[in-house]
């Protein structure tokens, strides 16, 4: 299925009227060859959860780079927090990003730099917060993902799945406005998995942040859009039977076009012989 | 098919030097732009700089001796050998000190900025510095750079010393030679264009080492295959550009003083 309506006006639970945070319009890229992506047009709106879908190598991680600036569309439109990146010079640019968490599909620590110092890097860098005051939320955002004991490590010293967990407290530190969410349980066994969609969940839940993660998981994607997080257990916990989270919907991409943009139930229920070929 | 290949490679050629103008020029505006991070300036100046220091001296002391013992046989037959502290002062300030510096330090920074820019670019640590809203021009390719036309300025001093002092050692130990007057030699002749030339240089191949090794280094693609590939094309570049740009800045220089 292909929609022509809005995300956002399709998306239960959202204002039709809200602005949303990420707009493509008609985005193609591609790099010396035919388009990695072609005619792209997705919205998140405020509150969203998209979970973009699809096999490797479909151009879901240049997608996100788009969003976030990181690469420029050779034709089309991206609005981030209403404004049009695709005339921006990267000093402009900087601003927005700085809004923006981004977590990359390995971590992308600084292999140089502590823990401490690669969460707290916007925050240091930025020269407006004091040491004590860095070091204080450094430890909230290792706690938020269970890994307040690493602070003064370095990345060598630790596993594939608590590297993605500090990507995740460095992406929240500075309370973005947008969450990108690159791959990230994308070769981890199953239980660290769904440990870092129980993060993702309470970012959602908790902060209700706006985001879009790329995935080829469907049992993370399922599991991410029929869970909600509970404050008060300090845990993610299933919603009843054949209910899926109003704010979480989805997107699917094949050989660099949008083929699904939708809820759980019209994923489900979709007859693209490609979806349902993905599903099976 | 040729030609298609041949237009496609010239084409190439253009792009990445109208590329790398580009790129060393940006980085050097952002030396007049906020944010400069002076502490990175610091630790590589410390990394270009003092670890360096070890190979030039050697290569400085290996350098003046092997030039005190090639002139001692050819001043010889023209009963000049009083001539070699004047030979060896003036063919390590004016060019030997320089160049070699310039080809001895690119051959150990040019290459270590190539891979670790190149592995940071590989493992996406350059998208997220940008995603985190830190521009990596300014923060990790200004500071090399700036710090090795410093610091090359610096370790040319310091291995045309120990060029000298090399060339002194062969000329007293080995040739038997006077001492006082071999320092004499190398003292008296030396002229103030001699020294201006000597010192330019460095500062523009330091330039060319840094801006060449970040270059390469941020162009990486292809997994650590291609690490190993910016690396090759960054010492390759940066020694061949040292070597033709020391023959321009001779020509200019040498026109200028006389």
């Amino acid at each position: 299925m292909n929609s022509s309506l809005p995300t956002a006006q399709r998306s239960a639970g959202l204002a039709p009227e809200a602005n949303p945070v990420v707009e493509l319009r008609h985005a193609t890229i591609s790099f010396d060859g035919p388009p990695v992506l072609a005619d792209i047009s997705l919205t998140v709106a405020p509150g969203e959860t998209r979970i973009l879908l699809g096999p490797a190598g479909v151009g879901k991680s240049v997608l996100l780079k788009l969003i976030n600036g990181l690469l420029l569309p050779d034709h089309g439109t991206i609005l981030l927090f209403g404004e049009d990146i695709t005339s921006m010079s990267e000093d402009e640019l900087f601003p927005l990003r700085a809004r923006t968490g981004m977590v990359f599909q390995e971590g992308a620590l600084f292999d140089s730099l502590t823990v401490r110092d690669n969460v707290a890097y916007q925050l240091v860098q930025e020269h407006t917060v004091l040491d004590e005051e860095i070091d204080r939320r450094v430890h909230e955002a290792l706690s938020f993902v269970g890994l307040d004991e690493t602070f003064s490590l370095f990345p060598d010293s630790l596993s594939g799945g608590m590297r993605r967990r500090v990507a995740i407290a460095r992406a929240l530190i500075n309370n973005p406005e947008l969450l990108l969410y690159d791959s990230p349980t994308g070769g981890l066994d199953p239980i660290t998995s769904t440990n870092i969609i129980e993060l993702i969940a309470k970012q959602r839940d908790v902060h209700h942040t706006p985001s879009l993660m790329v995935t080829h998981r469907l049992q993370d994607a399922f599991a991410l859009c029929t869970h909600r997080f509970d404050t008060a257990k300090d845990r993610m916990l299933p919603l009843p039977k054949g209910q899926a989270d109003p704010s979480t919907t989805f997107l699917m991409l094949e050989e660099g076009r949008l083929i699904f943009d939708g809820s759980l139930h019209e994923l489900l229920h979709s007859d693209n012989p490609f979806v349902r070929e993905f599903l099976e | 098919m040729a030609t298609n290949q041949i237009d496609r490679t010239a084409k190439q050629i253009v792009l990445t030097v109208q590329e790398y103008s580009l790129f060393a020029w940006h980085s050097f505006l952002n030396l007049f732009r906020p944010p400069i991070y002076w502490s990175e300036f610091l630790v590589q100046a410390d990394v270009i700089g003092v670890g360096s220091l070890s190979i030039v001296v050697l290569s400085g002391i290996s350098t003046g001796g092997v030039l005190a013992l090639q002139s001692t046989a050819t001043l010889a037959a023209f009963g000049a050998t009083a001539m070699t502290g004047q030979f060896v002062s003036l063919t390590m300030i004016r060019e030997l000190g320089p160049v070699l510096t310039g080809i001895m330090v690119s051959g150990r920074n040019a290459s270590s900025m190539a891979s670790e820019l190149g592995s940071m670019v590989v493992t996406e640590q350059i998208d997220a510095m940008r995603a985190l809203g830190v521009d990596p021009l300014r923060k990790l390719v200004t500071p090399r750079i700036f710090s090795s036309a410093a610091m090359l300025f610096f370790l040319t001093i310091i291995s045309d010393a120990c060029g000298i002092l090399g060339g002194a050692a062969v000329t007293v130990f080995m040739n038997h030679q006077d001492g006082p007057q071999y320092f004499s030699m190398a003292w008296e002749h030396l002229r103030h264009p001699d020294i201006v030339q000597g010192l330019i240089k460095p500062v523009f191949f330091g330039y060319i080492l840094g801006s060449i090794g970040c270059f390469y280094g941020l162009r990486t693609t292809g997994g650590t295959q291609g690490v190993g590939r910016s690396t090759i094309q960054a010492v390759v570049t940066a020694s061949v550009l040292i070597i033709f740009v020391d023959f321009l800045i001779t020509h200019v220089l040498l026109t200028l003083f006389s």
